[in-house]
């Protein structure tokens, strides 16, 4: 009768699941209940569990009674007291994590256990979507990350713990505190949009950056379509599951990791810092372009004959803002728990300052997570935490967005005259007068005066109830809020320089005027989201089942201020300022609603077959276009376990994978289906302000999420022990129905393009993943490595092309291939010109020779080709270990190869609008005595456009091999630490980015591969020396 | 089935969980997903009130702040290409080099500019009916958005010959295959545009309407295309209503004219209105310090002297004190040394570029010390048309169309008085008048950024655009040139075509 009160008025399958999921709630809880097992003796077991091979006492193993749930665990001597029930003999099992589960008979009382350690991993319990797998039974493709090899290594941000996992390609471009921008691509490139995976934390979505490292426990990545497809129309770059600590039972721990280390920034740019050399190159290259000399020749000689080093200076403005900056990092973790409850607390700091002056960030997090089984049937728990930023850099940011208005924008214009301080101390002007450069914006003074400080408060709230119903279902309660509350404040100062040759003051020209801009930002998600599993098994038959229904709820609002009119720059209060206030603000919501649902079936541990499906709803796009389904299904085979290799026993594991998924995209703007007209187009009369609005964009309201179908197909073999273990994956991930925001003529409007559903890409590439383990003696070693092959290809955009920049998405090329003109060589002499098509009525010797493709001896935007290739072919990393009697060693080198990056701007070009030079243009650059010259002749490129087209000319390999971290540990021996009550002390030093194997010249070459200038925070090498303590 | 009181208050519990749960399915039917904008209409429930009509009429308006049209520093920048002013890099100079091609940033630039507005007027004629409003208001509006479009039209048919001819509301579909329109086409839209807004619009507006398109304006604008085509009789017809209508005069300062005090005084026909702190504009900071629009010697030695004679015939000119005992114009336009300038004497090496700096536009007293304005915090309204321009425009159309009868010699010497300078000699024929005439726009509106079309369209471009240019001590500076095969018109931007095979470059351009 209930139930059919409950089945009416539902839809889309909610009516059966809800109907069914409330009767087996009331009939569980009745029979529960019903079922107390009264025992038939009243025996007890007592005894110990240790390592067998150490011959330490194991806290916290499992002991369980065979056919019975009836169990307990050791406590941190590794002691049990286990009241059974039973007439000996029984059976008990006895587990514990990292050790092979044993079955004991058990004769009397009391009793020893040994367990043998497992190197094979494979009874290792990996996070999936909304629950555990063992390794061995996976299907799909993912890859694990654990904390052991993320301990010790100085991670600023968790990003980086993904670095070395096999398909996994972490970009660190940059080291700007707080705010470092590493970018994850799982298999490549898959979309024209956003690439980023998604990542949840215990669950729920949540940027990876602001977890602490310190309190993963492990990473799963989920590659192939069918470990991601649970997660739907979110899923298609692929799934990052991070799972926090958690306490164990029975034994409390305390964890005290602690690191200092220097930093310094991994690369300088080769500048030229004489500043005779300077001007006499910038008269050289305007006589390249026919202009008169720009610094008199009398001026050069004062310069060259000067000896007042504030007046004739030769400035290395990278050496004046770049330094060597510590960090350092602590964190505390208490764990432990009771029979029913455990707990674990965290709490953690860091303290970076940036390698460029004046950056700094410091990060508070705490973690709190609490479990208690409360009964034999209901679980609880929840884990609350937060991170607090607080960043400091110039009001000048170094924002990519600042480009070169920003700090490290001006640091690359910055000049070889200029000097930071006057004679006097004070802050110095420039004197000799630069055009394209009217102003000197002394970075330093910039630097020290005002500030942008950015502070960022998360919290993330996540409360389960988990309910043990009968006939081996559990029913799982989530409900989690993530939410961020920012504030950013940019206060812009006044400034007074010195002229260093006259000792004028002048107020420093052409920023903004003094001011305050605060910006406040919240964004609060609420995630809920049931299931209800079932786990069957009889015979060799093993059946799970996974039934869910999730809502998500995304608000964002910000709020800005800003005010002038300030008396000096100690005070940065809005309110301390009175004219020219200025006001905005906005909100926006997305929503999504999805239901979802898994099936394992396992026989025998030797053939697995898993299906899953989703149902989601997204607010994203417009009514009629917004639901999907995700469907995936896998298996594989494990022949290990086949009759015929009974007598390998040499053979662990020996698994054949293969599945295929379906998986969505979703990420484009709000209301990108709505046809809006804008506000904010505003105009004045008569000095009033009038409000106005416009269409400012076009809109494709059919628009729906992008759809990926990911086929892949697998083995994993292990061996010896464990010892050889090899991974391999084939994988097809084809991206349909693209998201892509495109251009449209300019003469519809000038409007913004809309974002359409435009064509099919494909993703084709093989990972293998080998390691190799074994000991000599006391020491031990283990070798491994990865590597991935990922082809891109654009397969159908249905008949368009599409153009940005330089860069291109036709049918047949690689997505955003680079797209210019093709250079051969230089032109020699003018005979050359003359044979040559005509590329500009300028042209002469010296001049990049461009190839006239089409034939029509004309070279303009008809002659491009494609140029290269931003998205790397090949990604690999490897590892080299050793341990020696208490001495760990090991690197961790990472690489890309067969990628390209396109460089222009200040520092690529020489003498753009007034900026500085690398050495090389002043002795690589053409001149009929170096006919052989690598750099075409000297002009300003502001200039001469002719020679700085997009062309292949300025095309870079971004190939580059890293030594992204080499580590070594002492462990100090058990026996010298008993005394003093300290479980383990581990003390060790480390060096990040160290070393590195590149070609590409003008920056580090682990950067942003589709930007094209060079401005950007520098990315950092560390040293460090830390210790970890438990007691 | 049995039960006991644990049981029972389990069983509640668990209905409570299970409640909770049902709520939130419940909650989240069909419409959780249904999520409103309130941050934008769309064009759906836009079109309503009277208030809306208006909104969407004043973001016409404000395309006009486009930096391709009169936004940023663009129009003062447009000087650069005439034999004027000089800047010794950016696009202008790339084009006055000759250095420019189809990919050169200004003429997307400037493309997209037109058709932002073309865009908005269109969008804006479409749908206004939609809207109850009252009709005599409505005409007007109409009217002002025809003129705002015939002005954005102006740069599509002049600068690059024909482009294409879109009336309707932005359309992806309909419109982006579009190929160009001629000159033809596109020149007698502008002139039907103007024409119809002429009718419908006032001749003044309230002081909370000042800036608006008035009949005059809509007049005066078509004065110029008619000159700029040649049509002498038609532009000297036109500019005659506008001189009769009377309500327009010269402004007693010529240097006064442009202070942020007399904005929309009575000789502004129409103004690009701009306002301190969100609608601004980088007018002092390029003209002063960066000196980035620098007068060249060429125009500073032509300015007369005094007495109305060029300085090579002058006998009050002393080479070794050249600014004294000249047209007053010079020192209202052109900063030159030694002169008074924001409270202080100029220095030599003030404005380095060709040794001038221009002071048109710039809102900086002589006698007054001032701070440097940065950039983007300049408010002066840029005048798009204005009485002296009219009279002039007048006096060269009726000279060339009728010969150099009386009226025309008044409307060149009114502006002349104005500045304090001697009447025209009146003995001059047709031809005579026309140089006198041609060199009295070239002085009265230096640095306003017309004198580019008016070289184009005498067709005096090909003398004066090529060659080296000097600064004031006589050193070459830079080399321009204008290849008369091409550079006539502008290409149509390379991106442009890109996007939009069906449109044909000019000649002498790559694509």
């Amino acid at each position: 009768m209930r139930r059919r009160r409950f089945s009416v008025p539902f839809i889309r399958g909610l009516s059966f699941f809800t109907g069914l999921s409330f009767f087996i709630v009331s009939a569980a809880l009745t029979s529960v209940s019903a079922q107390e097992t009264k025992p038939l003796v009243n025996s007890t077991l007592d005894g110990v569990v240790i390592d067998a091979v150490t011959k330490e006492p194991l806290a916290g193993a499992t002991l369980q009674l065979e056919g019975v749930t009836h169990s307990t665990k050791t406590d941190r001597d590794g002691k049990f007291r286990f009241v059974t029930g039973q007439r000996f003999p029984y059976t008990i099992i006895v587990s514990y994590i990292g050790y092979k589960a044993d079955t004991v008979v058990a004769q009397a009382s009391p009793i020893t256990i040994a367990l043998e350690p497992d190197a094979t991993g494979l009874d290792e319990v990996v996070v999936v979507g909304y629950g555990t797998q063992k390794k061995a039974s996976l299907t799909g493709s993912v890859a694990v990350i654990d904390a052991e090899s993320l301990a010790n290594r100085p991670i600023t941000n968790a990003t980086q713990a993904l670095q070395g996992a096999g398909g996994v390609y972490v970009n660190q471009p940059k080291g700007r505190p707080g705010a470092e921008g590493n970018t994850i691509r799982i298999r490549g490139v898959g979309t024209l949009n956003n690439n980023a995976p998604l990542v949840l934390v215990d669950g729920v979505e949540y940027p990876l950056a602001d977890v602490n490292p310190n309190d993963i426990e492990s990473i799963s990545v989920l590659k192939d379509g069918a470990s991601a497809a649970i997660y739907g129309n979110r899923a298609a770059n692929g799934v990052v599951l991070v799972k926090t600590k958690t306490g164990q039972k029975g034994r409390f721990q305390a964890d005290y990791n602690m690191y200092f280390g220097t930093q310094r920034a991994t690369f300088t740019p080769d500048v030229v810092t004489d500043a005779v050399q300077y001007m006499e190159g910038k008269n050289r290259a305007l006589a390249g372009e026919g202009k008169p000399p720009e610094y008199p020749a009398d001026l050069i000689e004062e310069y060259r004959s000067g000896t007042d080093p504030f007046i004739y200076p030769n400035t290395n403005w990278f050496d004046v803002m770049y330094r060597d900056a510590p960090i350092q990092e602590h964190n505390l973790r208490l764990s432990g728990g009771g029979e029913q409850t455990t707990f674990s607390l965290s709490l953690g700091y860091l303290q970076q300052e940036g390698v460029l002056l004046a950056t700094d960030a410091k990060k508070y997090t705490l973690n709190s997570n609490l479990q208690s089984d409360l009964t034999d049937w209901l679980r609880v728990g929840a884990t609350i935490g937060g991170t607090y930023w607080n960043d400091r850099e110039s009001a000048y940011s170094a924002d990519e967005g600042n480009g070169e208005g920003g700090i490290m924008g001006l640091l690359y214009r910055g000049l070889p005259m200029q000097v930071p301080y006057a004679q006097d101390g004070s802050y110095a002007d420039q004197w000799v007068r630069v055009p394209g450069h009217n102003f000197f914006r002394n970075p330093l003074a910039l630097s020290y005066e005002g500030f942008r400080r950015n502070l960022r408060y998360r919290t993330l709230a996540n409360l389960f109830a988990e309910v043990k119903l009968p006939f081996g279902l559990t029913y799982k309660i989530t409900a989690a809020g993530n939410l961020l509350n920012a504030q950013e404040k940019y206060a812009y100062p006044q400034i007074a320089l010195t002229n260093p040759k006259t000792g004028v003051v002048t107020p420093m020209g052409n920023i903004p005027a003094r001011g305050v801009q605060q910006i406040s930002r919240s964004a609060v998600s609420i995630t809920n989201f049931h299931t209800l599993s079932y786990r069957k098994t009889w015979g060799s038959h093993a059946l799970d089942g996974l039934a869910g229904f999730s809502i998500e709820r995304f608000d964002n609002g910000n709020f800005d201020a800003y005010n002038q009119g300030y008396l000096g720059n100690e005070l940065t209060e809005l309110d301390a300022g009175s004219t020219a206030p200025e006001v905005g603000g906005t909100s926006s919501q997305s929503r999504l609603q999805s239901y979802f649902g898994r099936v394992n079936y396992n026989f025998g541990d030797r053939y697995l077959l898993e299906a899953t499906v989703r149902y989601d709803g997204s607010s994203r796009f417009a009514k009629g276009n917004r639901w999907g389904v995700f469907p995936s299904f896998s298996a594989a085979w494990r022949l290990d376990q086949e009759s015929f290799l009974d007598d390998a026993l040499w053979l662990d594991n020996l698994k054949i994978r293969a599945s295929w998924g379906r998986l969505g995209n979703q990420e484009i703007p709000l209301f990108s289906y709505v046809n809006a007209v804008n506000l904010g187009q505003d105009y004045s009369f008569n000095g009033q302000v009038v409000p106005g609005t416009a269409v400012t964009q076009i809109t494709d309201a059919s628009i729906s999420w992008e759809t990926t179908t990911m086929t892949n197909i697998g083995f994993d073999f292990l061996a010896f022990q464990g010892k050889l273990s090899l991974e391999a994956d084939v994988f097809e991930k084809k991206t349909t129905e693209i998201l892509r925001q495109v251009n449209i003529p300019a003469q519809v409007g000038n409007l913004t393009g809309p974002f359409r559903n435009i064509g099919a890409v494909s993703n084709k590439g093989v990972e293998v993943a080998a390691s190799y383990q074994d000991k000599l003696g006391d020491f031990s070693y283990r070798i491994g490595g990865n590597v991935a092959y990922v082809r891109n290809k654009v397969l159908d955009v249905k008949g368009n092309v599409y153009y940005d920049g330089n860069t291109i998405i036709r049918a047949g090329d690689p997505i955003d291939a680079f797209f210019g003109l093709q250079s051969d060589g230089l032109f020699q002499n003018e005979a050359e010109v003359e044979a040559h098509a005509y590329q500009a009525a300028s042209t002469q010797p010296g001049d990049i020779r461009y190839v006239d493709q089409n034939g029509d001896d004309v070279i303009d935007n008809d002659d491009r080709i494609v140029i290269g290739n931003s998205i790397p072919k090949y990604t690999y990393g490897f590892t080299l270990s050793g341990s020696f009697r208490g001495f760990d060693l090991d690197f961790f080198f990472q690489g890309v190869a067969r990628v390209n990056t396109y460089t222009n701007g200040n520092l690529a070009f020489p003498y753009r609008n007034g900026a500085g030079v690398t050495k090389a243009w002043l002795t690589e650059a053409w001149t009929p005595e170096n006919p052989q010259a690598s750099l075409p002749r000297l002009t300003t490129s502001s200039g001469y456009p002719q020679n700085y087209l997009t062309s292949d000319y300025w095309i870079q390999d971004a190939s580059y091999l890293r030594l992204k971290n080499v580590q070594l540990t002492y462990r100090i021996p058990a026996e010298w630490l008993g005394r003093i009550h300290v479980k383990s002390l581990r003390i060790f030093v480390n060096a990040q980015n160290y070393l590195t194997f590149t070609d590409f010249k003008l920056g580090d070459p682990e950067r942003n591969l589709t930007r094209a200038n060079l401005i950007e925070y520098p990315n950092y090498k560390t040293i460090s020396a830390g210790v970890n303590l438990s007691f | 089935m049995k039960t006991n009181i644990r049981a029972n208050r389990n069983y509640h519990e668990a209905l409570a969980l299970w409640a909770v749960m049902a709520l939130f399915a419940l909650s989240s039917c069909s419409s959780f997903l249904d999520v409103e904008p309130t941050d934008r209409y769309t064009e759906d429930n836009y079109w309503d009130t009277e208030e809306r009509a208006a909104a969407s009429l004043n973001g016409v308006y404000a395309s006009l702040l486009h930096n391709g049209l009169y936004g940023g520093t663009s129009p003062l920048y447009f000087e650069n290409l005439s034999p004027n002013t000089y800047r010794y890099q950016g696009d202008h100079n790339l084009v006055a080099q000759g250095l420019h091609d189809a990919n050169t940033g200004l003429f997307n630039t400037v493309w997209q500019g037109a058709y932002q507005g073309i865009g908005r007027a269109n969008d804006f004629l479409a749908n206004i009916d939609r809207v109850e409003m009252g009709e005599d208001l409505k005409k007007r509006y109409i009217a002002e958005a025809k003129f705002l479009r015939a002005v954005f039209y102006f740069p599509l048919w002049h600068l690059y010959g024909g482009a294409p001819l879109i009336l309707d509301a932005p359309d992806d579909a309909t419109q982006a295959g579009l190929p160009r329109n001629s000159a033809e086409e596109l020149y007698a839209q502008i002139l039907r545009d103007l024409d119809e807004a002429a009718v419908d619009l006032p001749e003044t507006y309230g002081a909370s309407d000042k800036g608006r398109a008035t009949a005059g304006a809509a007049l005066a604008f078509k004065t110029r295309v008619l000159l700029y085509a040649g049509q002498w009789a038609a532009a000297a017809e036109t500019a005659k209503r506008v001189i009769d209508a009377g309500t327009y005069g010269l402004f007693p300062d010529y240097r006064g004219l442009f202070f942020l005090e007399n904005e929309g005084n009575q000789e502004v026909i129409f103004d690009v209105q701009f306002r301190f702190p969100e609608f601004t504009h980088g007018f002092d900071i390029n003209l002063d310090q960066y000196n980035n629009i620098a007068p060249l010697p060429d125009l500073v030695d032509d300015y007369y002297d005094i007495q109305g004679k060029p300085i090579s015939q002058s006998s009050i000119y002393d080479p070794a004190r050249p600014y004294e005992n000249r047209d007053p114009r010079l020192q209202a336009t052109v900063i030159v040394k030694g002169s008074l300038f924001k409270g202080s004497v100029v220095t030599d090496d003030q404005y380095p570029r060709t040794g001038y700096g221009q002071k048109k536009y710039t809102v900086f007293k002589d006698d007054t010390p001032a701070a440097t304005i940065p950039d983007g915090q300049s408010e002066l309204n840029y005048i798009l048309l204005r009485y002296a321009d009219v009279l002039l425009m007048y006096a060269e159309a009726q000279n060339e169309a009728n010969g150099p009868d009386a009226s025309v010699y008044d409307a060149i010497n009114e502006v002349r008085a104005r500045a304090g300078m001697p009447p025209v000699d009146e003995t001059l024929d047709q031809d005579g008048l026309r140089e006198e005439i041609r060199h009295e726009r070239r002085i009265e509106l230096a640095g306003e950024g017309f004198y580019y079309y008016d070289v184009r369209r005498w067709g005096i471009a090909p003398d004066v655009l090529n060659g080296d240019i000097y600064n004031d001590k006589g050193e070459r500076i830079d080399t321009r040139r204008f290849n008369p095969q091409r550079d006539g018109l502008w290409p149509v931007p390379a991106i442009a075509i890109q996007e939009n095979q069906a449109l044909a470059q000019n000649e002498g351009y790559g694509n």
